[in-house]
């Protein structure tokens, strides 16, 4: 898969020297797939819902607004001074723990996450993201014209703005981040069940739902700062693999992780033979595509729920 | 052999009293009915005894008061089946017989060979062998109970506490489960309470019955001791009266039609 998405580059042919560019975006790509893979897998698992994706908690809005304040000129300041090696990345990544965390602050009553509060109160936060950021943006139409990258992001796509520190950065925060997800996913299958039942299986259902919401945000909030926004793949496919390897997260993590790499790569790469072919006349965003595929798919999901099951 | 020793056990929500000073014992080897009305704490009861509810008084299983457990060492002792357990369609029998082995789980839920045998032997004993990959919204709510049940027994409990297990099924169901349950007494020598709105099954069924009233245990002894009119009559506020045949005790209602029919209907 990973050969097929190096053949498919944004110029014609194979030349040696752009191979080490293109295994570059192949493997940011199958990071990106990866980290909302396996995120989108835990959510639904600890949500309890089989809609719930890794922005749910307001990670892809927080980003997206934080990432568009730093283009601000208050925020220049401040990039120039401190945050000059990370600037646009570091912001997002900021924005995406802030509102996760002002969610799950929010959801929580004696240091207990409630699942359904805390639905309610990730769809509240991302709607006041974007008012925000629309607030922001007819205050500030210079900054959003014209501006590539800001567009870039907001739409999802791998940045072509990223230092190697910031994407071994998020390497490494994704890597550890899964590790800690497998280590609980024998755990995890209890959080389908009632807290009761789950505690009386002897498990910690409160400390697993923490722990597992934490993670799985940071490492959703690596992988936005260095992709933006890219929808869809944190819904999908977990919801995919679940039909091919059932629902033991044991194998749904590591399952969803690996297809969500394959399809974050692919739809990379065919979004860059795309713009080859000269079919656009620009760089399509990789977000475009996974939202199209995605979407679809995602109220097809929602057709099927509805109906009574046999 | 006691398995849980249960004295003075109140418990309140807010200032509302649930619980007031229940004694009870349950020892391996007998199966034990709680009954009472709605409301009578059945249900707090056990989620007490479970340790999930801050109760006061001392609650020990197998000599050790419950704050020393462990929840993963507890959940080797003691397993719970609640009224309407929690289920997802896509599941498999497996999953869900494997899901009674997380007390015994390694670091990344890794399966020991013994996991793996303790849940064929359960699939076996509770004829579940041939359904192992059946998905749960494929299987009759018998079925999906037995599945229930041989998720509990997956964790290889000493003892069970279950609420209200035969409400979703009919009387030919609550007959199998409930002999089940006995056999599981007699054989695995295990500890049985069970919540039941069902005074008559319960009689038949159980060793032991154990009556509560607005929180406060009422009558602890063998079926003919507990199922008394005059104690069920003040109990569920209604006319009880008695039947015996073969030795055997039942009780029922006494309805009053002359009353009801003067009623407005509703």
């Amino acid at each position: 898969m990973a050969a097929a998405c190096l053949l498919i580059g944004s110029t014609p042919g194979l030349s040696l020297a752009e191979i080490p560019y293109r295994l570059e975006n192949v493997l940011l790509a199958s990071l990106v797939g990866a980290a909302l893979g396996s995120a989108g897998a835990v959510y639904q698992a600890i949500l309890r819902n089989p809609l719930a994706d890794p922005y749910l908690l307001g990670v892809s809005s927080g980003a997206s607004l934080l990432a568009f304040a730093w283009r601000l000129p208050f925020a220049a300041v401040l990039s120039t001074s401190l945050l000059v090696a990370a600037g646009q990345q570091a912001f997002s990544f900021g924005g995406a723990l802030i509102s996760v965390g002002i969610a799950l602050l929010m959801a929580t009553r004696r240091g207990r996450i409630e699942p359904i509060t805390l639905l309610l109160v990730g769809v509240i936060i991302n709607a006041i993201n974007g008012a925000i950021f629309l607030l922001l943006y007819a205050l500030f139409p210079q900054l959003a014209a014209g501006s590539g990258s800001a567009l870039n992001f907001l739409i999802g796509g791998i940045q072509t703005n990223l230092t190697h520190g910031q994407e071994w950065l998020a390497a490494a925060l994704v890597g550890a981040g899964w590790i800690v997800m497998m280590y609980l996913s024998g755990q995890l299958n209890a959080a389908s069940l009632s807290e009761a039942e789950a505690q009386a299986m002897g498990v910690q259902i409160h400390r697993v739902r923490w722990i597992a919401l934490i993670v799985a945000s940071i490492i959703t909030a690596a992988a936005v700062a260095i992709s933006g926004p890219i929808g869809f793949i944190g819904l999908i496919c977990p919801h995919l693999v679940r039909l091919v390897v059932g629902s033991d997260q044991r194998r749904l993590i590591p399952a969803a992780t690996a297809f969500g790499a394959a399809l974050l790569a692919c739809a990379d790469a065919i979004t860059r033979l795309l713009s080859r072919q000269d079919l656009i006349n620009t760089v399509l965003p990789v977000g475009v595509l996974t939202a199209l595929l995605g979407g679809p798919f995602f109220l097809y999901l929602l057709w099927r729920s509805r109906r009574p099951t046999a | 052999m006691e398995l849980l020793v249960a004295q003075h056990v109140g418990f309140a929500y807010g200032q509302t009293p649930v619980l007031r000073d229940v004694n009870l014992v349950l020892r391996a080897g007998e199966v034990v009915a709680l009954l009472g009305p709605n409301g009578s704490g059945k249900s707090t009861l056990i989620r007490s005894l479970l340790g999930q509810l801050p109760a006061q008084g001392s609650i020990a299983w197998d000599g050790k008061p419950i704050a020393k457990w462990s929840r993963r060492q507890l959940a080797r002792q003691v397993a719970y089946m609640p009224q309407s357990p929690a289920w997802e369609p896509e599941q498999t029998v497996s999953d869900v017989l494997r899901l009674g082995r997380t007390p015994y789980l390694g670091a990344f839920g890794i399966e020991s060979s013994r996991d793996l045998s303790v849940i064929s032997e359960v699939a076996d004993l509770l004829k579940l062998s041939d359904l192992l990959d059946r998905r749960l919204d494929t299987l009759s709510g018998g079925q999906r109970q037995r599945v229930i049940l041989g998720r509990c027994l997956a964790q290889e409990p000493r003892a069970m506490l279950l609420d209200e297990p035969g409400t979703h099924l009919d009387l030919r169901h609550q007959v199998d489960l409930g002999n089940l349950l006995r056999s599981f007494a007699r054989n695995r020598n295990l500890g049985v309470l069970m919540a039941s709105h069902e005074l008559n099954l319960a009689g038949q069924l159980a060793d032991r019955l154990i009556l509560l009233s607005q929180g406060a245990v009422v009558a602890d002894g063998p079926p003919e001791q507990v199922l008394k009119p005059e104690l069920l009559s003040s109990v569920y506020e209604l006319p009880m009266r008695q039947i015996s045949q073969d030795g055997q005790v039942y009780v029922m209602p006494v309805i009053d039609h002359v009353t009801t029919d003067s009623r407005p209907s509703a």
